[in-house]
């Protein structure tokens, strides 16, 4: 009983009489307006699929794995989405070891409805095959430091970290043509998940039998509220889940006038994780493009085909360009996403040359082509000296 | 106790220097009395530093090594804020961001007796002194000063309570006076600084309240010319939007 005191996080009286007083005169301990949102972090993981978001002093890590699994009988076209929630004692004293608390189910499902009752997630493109195989995303979150308004967080969390996740490529092949071949990233480049829009968890804190009402509570103000209600958004202000379990009672003026401030953030969430995701997908094109380079360049020595480190960073650009479109249009099974289709290497068509003269090409990314756009002919001479590109033609 | 004993040849070196657990600070066998802080430990006939931080030294024979924590290591005769988290009979059971709790005697208090026990409610701040801090038991702490005089020790009211390292309230105790401070008016506002990590802040308003305590939160890694830029541009921040409304 008494180490169990020591080790829990405690607040004075003073703390609390002060924050209440304060907040009815619109004043937030950190400096905050009630309507302000914390600073908001997102940093992303070597691996894709990883995220890291930090809102003020809460931090959150995302983890999105894939799996094939046979489907649900009731669903056999459709994949499955499963959120993990993981709250260590290291974040805050108040979670146990183990078993997971009331809070956290809480989170979990909260950030699970808002994901799956608005199908952000294309679910039926995770199919393999009907029936027998389908992918199944997990997404877990490890809550690392709270300071507050977890929900928000994990929720950011969770987006960054399947906006960026790859899953590998798979098709059918094997003798009867019905086993799942999943192909190596190496060879095949692996294809983003299609998430049809972000829905955006809102939370506001309401105080003193709902006079005061703010944004993004902090741990002290979470500790001190009457009610709580969380409302996911998408940045187009369609309504996707709202939650507001007990706590004080808050009128339906109150309420609307909560999701009118939740469509706003949600905007201007969306374009910051839509801005991390797109600087993490020019960097992620920028390495690919720097070990095509080391491999190739050796061979060169027509100077008008060295490319120049501005140059470099264009074809990063555009080979972002390319994901996003990847992930707004839907998958077309004919040809490889990405890849137009004249310097398709691993065309359905042109498998058997694929598997025929796999040993000479060494491995570099299949799908990169940096001359698609238009081809000045300075470039198109300087191509016949690349090995791979000579022998498809 | 030699009073002209000079500081050890390998030893010299390293004062206000950081060093890591494990470091050796003093041979003994060349020294003759020493007086021993926190996280240092004496390992046969050597002094070893227990975890990182600054070394120091005061004539004629002390060493200690300060650090910044969250958690606060209870030492004899520290100044600190305490929450108080319940009670028994015979102590009042204190938070003061230890591994274990601290007791506060229910006599410990000016003029204090067995039916003389002041009322102090669940969550009420303390401004106390640690009187017994050993390994095993819990720190004792006591409202009075040595000679039983109140001295300023006793609950606070009011105001508003936040935490910080112990590296930052060591830093906001030591004279001169810290920049940070410096850079308010220090007749308009009370600070208690308890060296475990907590400061206490009132002012006649909320909105000088809330400056001071973000001012003092966020000087933690900034110069003496940072500290007060700062301090400037908050006190702008705030009269501008004072003026808006």
């Amino acid at each position: 009983m008494e180490q169990r005191l020591a080790n829990t996080w405690h607040m004075t009286i003073n703390e609390k009489k002060f924050i209440e007083s304060a907040l009815s005169k619109n004043i937030r301990v950190d400096g905050r307006s009630p309507v302000d949102y914390r600073q908001l972090t997102i940093k992303f993981g070597r691996e894709d699929g990883s995220s890291e978001v930090q809102l003020g002093e809460t931090h959150v890590i995302g983890l999105v794995s894939g799996q094939i699994v046979q489907p649900y009988r009731d669903r056999p076209n459709e994949g499955t989405l499963a959120i993990f929630t993981e709250f260590s004692p290291m974040a805050d004293p108040a979670f146990e070891p183990g078993r997971p608390g009331e809070f956290a189910i809480e989170l979990g499902r909260l950030i699970d409805r808002g994901l799956r009752e608005s199908r952000a997630v294309d679910m039926e493109s995770l199919c393999i095959v009907a029936g027998k195989s389908v992918w199944a995303i997990r997404v877990d979150l490890h809550i690392l430091d709270n300071g507050g308004n977890l929900i928000d967080t994990a929720n950011i969390a969770a987006l960054a970290a399947l906006l960026t996740y790859r899953k590998p490529e798979c098709t059918l092949g094997g003798e009867n043509g019905q086993d799942v071949v999943v192909h190596d990233p190496e060879v095949r480049e692996p294809l983003p998940l299609i998430i049809h829009h972000m829905p955006v968890a809102v939370t506001f804190a309401f105080f003193n039998e709902g006079d005061a009402m703010v944004i993004d509570p902090t741990h002290k103000e979470e500790a001190i509220m009457g009610g709580r209600m969380t409302a996911t958004l998408n940045s187009n202000g369609d309504v996707c889940a709202v939650q507001k379990a007990g706590g004080d009672g808050v009128s339906l003026s109150v309420i609307t006038h909560c999701l009118r401030l939740a469509a706003l953030k949600a905007v201007d969430i969306t374009s910051k994780i839509k801005n991390a995701v797109d600087s993490y997908n020019t960097a992620r094109a920028l390495r690919k493009v720097k070990r095509h380079n080391a491999l190739v360049a050796p061979d060169i020595t027509v100077p008008d085909s060295v490319m120049k480190g501005n140059q470099i960073g264009q074809l990063a650009e555009h080979q972002a360009q390319k994901f996003k479109e990847e992930s707004t249009k839907t998958f077309d099974t004919e040809t490889v996403v990405g890849i137009p289709k004249e310097t398709v290497l691993f065309n359905k068509k042109n498998i058997n040359f694929i598997r025929k003269d796999s040993d000479s090409f060494i491995g570099g990314p299949s799908n990169w082509d940096p001359y698609s756009q238009s081809i000045p002919p300075t470039f198109v001479r300087s191509s016949q000296i690349f090995p791979g590109l000579h022998s498809s033609s | 106790m030699d009073g002209q004993l000079s500081a050890p040849t390998q030893a010299t070196s390293l004062f206000d220097q950081t060093v890591i657990p494990g470091d050796i600070i003093v041979d003994l066998p060349s020294v003759a009395n020493l007086r021993v802080g926190s996280g240092l430990r004496q390992d046969c006939f050597e002094l070893l530093a227990m975890k990182v931080g600054t070394l120091r030294y005061k004539k004629p024979n002390k060493y200690w090594l300060e650090s910044s924590h969250k958690r606060y290591d209870p030492s004899v005769e520290d100044t600190i804020l305490g929450i108080v988290v319940g009670r028994n009979s015979e102590n009042f059971l204190v938070d003061i961001k230890s591994s274990s709790l601290a007791l506060l005697p229910v006599v410990a208090f000016e003029g204090g007796t067995k039916k003389n026990i002041p009322k102090l409610e669940i969550g009420s701040l303390l401004y106390v002194r640690v009187v017994k801090a050993n390994h095993g038991t819990n720190p004792e702490l006591s409202c009075t000063d040595a000679s039983g005089k109140a001295a300023q020790f006793g609950p606070l009211k009011e105001g508003y309570m936040f935490d910080s390292s112990t590296g930052l309230a060591r830093m906001l105790l030591s004279t001169p006076t810290c920049p940070v401070l410096q850079a308010f008016d220090l007749q308009r506002f009370k600070i208690v600084i308890g060296l475990n990590g907590r400061i206490w802040v009132n002012a006649s308003t909320p909105s000088m309240v809330v400056l001071i305590s973000n001012a003092i939160m966020a000087s933690e890694f900034l110069s003496a010319s940072q500290q007060a830029n700062m301090v400037k541009e908050l006190t702008d921040q705030l009269q501008t939007r004072c003026s808006v409304r």
